[in-house]
């Protein structure tokens, strides 16, 4: 039955080559981009011949995650885990501070970013664990778990603290958790909650700040300075979970009925999130508090971030429908455009290509992610369509967050924007993740 | 093992799941390219544009602004060049800021203090110091090495040359303020700008502030310099030639500051073309001083120094009004001028109310033009209620009061006539008889400009023809076109008879011949005029006097206030006359007649 082909042609069958082509496109622009981009600093040779060795190394991985099987990742999942764990682990203890961020691992000539491979080693676990307890979605208890290990992840990249990398893991979970069938409801509390985790450490952080350098808006200052005196923060923390506790108890009369372990739930990760700021405040240090503060409130930056989002929506509006034309943007070649061969390259693109050249990456992009999708869809195991949805949810993610920062619609970031960005690790990992892909595509008619 | 065949349920409801998914990504990049296409297309020339401003920076080489003469050929305002050192942080690997300044002030013994300009904003240029001297200059330039983002340049700057005595007539110049630049900026203003403030700098700002020149280039997003495109030259202003007689207008501020407050005005104007020949507000300024500490002291002083008094200020008239009641009294009552009509006893009842005449024992049986001369006061009452309060009203709006001149000067006040409906309006309270009587010698709520006054006296001079007041002759640019003329015409004639314009002049003569105006009288020419001594709530009274001369054949008016001295006829008639010594060369016994002889 098994009919042997040789190695070619069974590669040249197996590969999707829509999805190689878009890549291939898409990294093409990604060159001449970060070549135009790199003139102004004088350090075109330099980027171009870096992103060339990534690219190749990434190519490397390309053909080595296309010829593993994927179906492998499920029953080694909880090994990654903990060799993911244990990489963020070691990154926090001997990497290099780069930004404001203790992210990197430095080889002298190369560094590397373990937090971009950790993202996809993610998927590949957090599918793991969705497939084999998939018949238990309907319980708490499968999703308390699911967010153990989200949490596990988050908080050693929070150490860093590199908080733009964290944004990514939250559409992927809940995408994935929706593909598994999680009921809306759920997913709006868990949205909810998340909020509430995250956001009672931050809060706390910047409301601690707010005194100590902002002293702007006069309402939170007061709020700030009511919280700090004596025992009131307590006080207030009390009055909020008593008041969870009666809302629920007079639904409950209303015959509106709620399972107890909501409200409980929710009272729980308000403890937790006023708890873990204890921490959180107390050991950031300053360059990481520094990082804080920007992300936080951005207009805080000296030169203003809103003079980056609005020198680069010049740059893009300034290209008008066929651009000014290859290294002669005046917006990237004199500078006004803030990290442009990086997190800002689709300025670049904008300007000097044009509305023909920016839209052509947008659908080529799309191509890619409508691509991964019907992988998913003809994938062999249900695994492999996790594993599928769950990278393209994470590059669509990243598109939208970080071309939406450069045409001005979201707050500044500082995401990458993959495949097209300047990045050794990111392009590196992009490459391994359409390498899965490629993977799981192969497979997809293959009978044992 | 296919899943899609195994687990049909799953596969099912994962297809619907998958689905949603396609088409929610579908929307977020369609969400994507129609902001793009929004931002490209639909508003791609306004950011085309912004780009190409702002790789733009135009350095700056000022014009030097117009020369400003007076009639006599004198020059009032010029400019002189001087070394302006300027940090100017075009190239990298620039010295900083606080580095060049410790540096200049090494060089310059610590003369830079503080910069106010301290918004370094990608390229910006900062103003370190001006005023230097030409060795200060040649130091700078000789640690140049040292002081990389240096660059010393010469720039014109204003020299006033009479200070004071014509502070107001010219005005001063100053940077343009961030504030105003909104409002001017529709008239090609831009920041960095001097624009003239008061007086002809300001009025004429648009003949005299020439164009600015420089060199445009490219810059970088650091402000540094990457290539140069051209250079335009500067284009000086034209030069104004003002109608001004320096002789005159010395004399006159001299004669006002030698008087007891020194506070005051006087307008001189031709009486044949309404040019003014001298314009004083006393005390001055020294325009020359602006941007320092000294120029700062004039806005604390009590005395007001950058007010223009002969624009500005609102009086009450007094006596001098009494002419418009007089000719108004002539027009419409039929008055025997010879016959004694009444006699005064040094004070009038109105009422049950009593109005005292100035002269406390009265001055007895009066005419008509003796009442004028004598300005008595009680006669006036009794004229005043005569003729009623819509005559006086009409006739007061008939000698142009209560409506500005019209001079080719900034900010001028147009004075204030009392009406009946006003004070009910206003006050809550009817028109009595007595504010008629009061209103018909100048007293109450009227107000009026020292301009204004002159202006009447004109009109009285050329028999109810009356020219608008005016200060620049004209404008001529450097190429030696003249781009401004003053034409010469009458606005309107003031009609009233014959007979009337007789009798004024007669009791005006007679007032300076033998009447309260006799301190002004001067040999050989005869002058005509009215004393008025103006009652305020301030202080002591005003001293007005107006008059024109010769009366004949009228040659100049004279308008002159001293504030808060006393009697018209005894404070302000004196100084009148030493204008028409100084016009009439007559009594050659200052410094400007030996200048006149050369």
């Amino acid at each position: 039955m098994i009919q042997e082909r040789p190695f070619f042609q069974r590669l040249i069958f197996s590969i999707d080559w829509w999805l190689v082509f878009s890549v291939m496109v898409l990294m093409s622009i990604s060159f001449a981009a970060i070549y135009s981009a790199g003139i102004n600093y004088e350090l075109s040779f330099r980027y171009v011949s870096v992103q060339l060795l990534a690219s190749s190394i990434g190519f490397v991985g390309f053909l080595f995650f296309t010829g593993f099987n994927y179906q492998y990742y499920k029953y080694i999942g909880k090994l990654l885990y903990i060799f993911s764990l244990m990489i963020l682990v070691a990154v926090l203890i001997f990497g290099s501070v780069k930004r404001g961020t203790k992210g990197w691992f430095d080889f002298g000539f190369v560094s590397f970013q373990p937090v971009e491979f950790a993202k996809i080693v993610f998927i590949l676990i957090f599918a793991a664990f969705l497939d084999i307890c998939s018949k238990e979605s309907k319980k708490i208890s499968f999703l308390i778990f699911a967010f153990a290990i989200l949490a596990g992840h988050l908080t050693l990249i929070m150490m860093q603290p590199d908080f733009s990398s964290t944004l990514s893991y939250f559409p992927v979970t809940l995408v994935l958790l929706f593909t598994i069938g999680v009921g809306f409801f759920r997913l709006i509390c868990i949205m909810i909650l998340g909020i509430l985790a995250v956001g009672i450490p931050l809060l706390a952080t910047f409301i601690d700040m707010q005194l100590e350098f902002l002293q702007g808006k006069m309402l939170l200052t007061k709020v700030a300075i009511f919280l700090k005196t004596g025992w009131n923060v307590f006080y207030f923390i009390f009055v909020i979970l008593f008041l969870i506790m009666c809302g629920w108890w007079l639904l409950w009369k209303l015959k509106i009925k709620i399972q107890i372990v909501y409200p409980i739930v929710l009272s729980v990760t308000i403890l937790l999130g006023c708890m873990a700021s204890i921490p959180v405040k107390n050991s950031l240090k300053d360059y990481q508090r520094k990082r804080l503060i920007v992300f936080l409130n951005p207009n805080i930056d000296p030169r203003g971030s809103g003079y980056n989002i609005i020198q680069s929506k010049i740059a893009i509006g300034s290209g008008k429908f066929m651009g000014k034309g290859f290294k002669k943007g005046t917006q990237a070649q004199l500078g006004f455009v803030p990290e442009q061969h990086t997190d800002f390259i689709f300025s670049v693109i904008g300007e000097e290509g044009g509305w023909v050249m920016a839209q052509l990456t947008l659908f080529f992009y799309f191509i890619f992610i409508w691509r991964a999708l019907m992988i998913a869809k003809e994938a062999r195991d249900r695994y492999g369509s996790l594993v599928a949805i769950g990278i393209a949810t994470m590059f669509t993610f990243y598109v939208v967050i970080n071309v939406g920062m450069v045409m001005g619609m979201m707050p500044v970031t500082g995401m990458p924007l993959l495949m097209l960005s300047y990045g050794g690790s990111s392009i590196f990992s992009s490459l391994c993740a359409v390498g899965i892909l490629c993977s799981i595509h192969s497979k997809r008619y293959t009978y044992c | 093992m296919v899943w899609q065949k195994e687990n049909k349920f799953n596969y099912e409801t994962f297809l619907e799941k998958h689905k949603v998914i396609l088409v929610f990504f579908m929307l977020l990049f369609i969400g994507l390219s129609i902001r793009l296409f929004y931002l490209q297309i639909i508003k791609g020339d306004k950011y085309r544009k912004i780009s190409q401003q702002q790789r733009m920076y135009n350095t700056r080489e000022r014009a030097p602004r117009g020369i400003i003469y007076s009639a006599d050929k004198e020059v009032l305002a010029e400019n002189k060049f001087n070394y302006v050192v300027f940090y100017h942080p075009l190239k990298a690997h620039q010295n900083s800021l606080e580095q060049v300044i410790v540096e200049l002030n090494k060089i310059l013994d610590g003369k830079i203090k503080q910069i106010a300009n301290k918004d370094l904003k990608y390229g910006k240029v900062v103003k370190l110091i001006d005023n230097l001297t030409v060795e200060e200059m040649f130091k700078i330039q000789e640690k140049k090495l040292n002081l990389k983002g240096v660059s010393v340049v010469r720039e014109p700057r204003r020299v006033y040359f009479h200070p004071e005595a014509i502070s107001h007539v010219i005005g001063y110049v100053n940077e343009i303020r961030s504030n105003e630049i909104e409002n001017m900026a529709s008239q090609g203003y831009k920041i960095g700008d001097y624009i003239g403030r008061g007086g002809i700098e300001q009025e004429y700002d648009k003949y005299l502030h020439g164009k600015d020149g420089g060199w445009q280039i490219e810059v970088n997003a650091k402000g540094y310099q990457i290539k140069a495109f051209k250079y335009v030259t500067p284009e000086v202003g034209a030069d104004i030639y003002s109608t001004i007689n320096l002789k005159l207008q010395k004399v006159a501020y001299d004669a006002l500051k030698d008087s007891c407050t020194a506070r005051g005005a006087i307008v001189v104007l031709d009486a044949k073309t309404g040019a003014v020949k001298a314009l004083v507000s006393c005390p001055g300024f020294n325009a020359n001083t602006v941007g320092s500490k000294k120029f700062d002291k004039y806005l604390k002083n009590g005395n007001s120094p950058l007010f223009n008094r002969t624009l500005q200020a609102l009086y009450p008239p007094g006596s001098i009004f009494k002419v418009i009641t007089f000719a108004a009294a002539a027009d419409l009552l039929n008055i025997n001028p010879s016959e004694i009509t009444f006699t005064c006893t040094g004070s009038f009842e109105v009422g049950n109310r009593h109005f005292g005449c100035w002269y406390k024992p009265g001055h007895g049986n009066l005419n008509f033009i003796a009442a004028v001369a004598q300005s008595c006061s009680s006669y006036f009452y009794q004229l005043g209620l005569k003729l009623g309060i819509k005559n006086l009203e009409k006739y007061a709006k008939k000698f142009y009061l209560g409506q500005k001149t019209g001079i080719d000067l900034p900010n001028e006040k147009k004075g204030f006539i009392p009406n009946p409906e006003w004070k009910k309006a206003k006050l809550k309270m009817p028109w009595f008889r007595g504010d008629t009587a009061i209103f018909a010698i100048g007293q109450g709520a009227i107000l009026v400009t020292p301009l204004q006054m002159a202006c009447i006296m004109s009109a009285v001079a050329n028999k109810g023809l009356r020219y608008k007041p005016y200060i620049v002759d004209k404008v001529v640019d450097f190429e030696g076109n003249e781009i401004y003329k003053h034409e010469l015409k009458f606005d309107d004639k003031l009609e009233l008879s014959d007979k009337t314009w007789t009798l004024l002049h007669q009791a005006l003569l007679e007032s300076v011949e033998n009447g309260t105006g006799r301190r002004c009288k001067l040999e050989g020419i005869k002058i005509a005029g009215k004393t008025g001594t103006a009652q305020n709530s301030q202080g002591k009274d005003h001293a007005w006097f107006t008059s024109y001369a010769p009366a004949d054949n009228p040659e100049i008016v004279i308008a002159v206030i001293v504030e808060h001295v006393g009697g018209g006829g005894l404070n302000a008639a004196p100084i009148c006359k030493k204008i028409y010594e100084a016009y009439f060369n007559i009594e050659p016994t200052n410094e400007f007649n030996k200048e006149d002889d050369q």
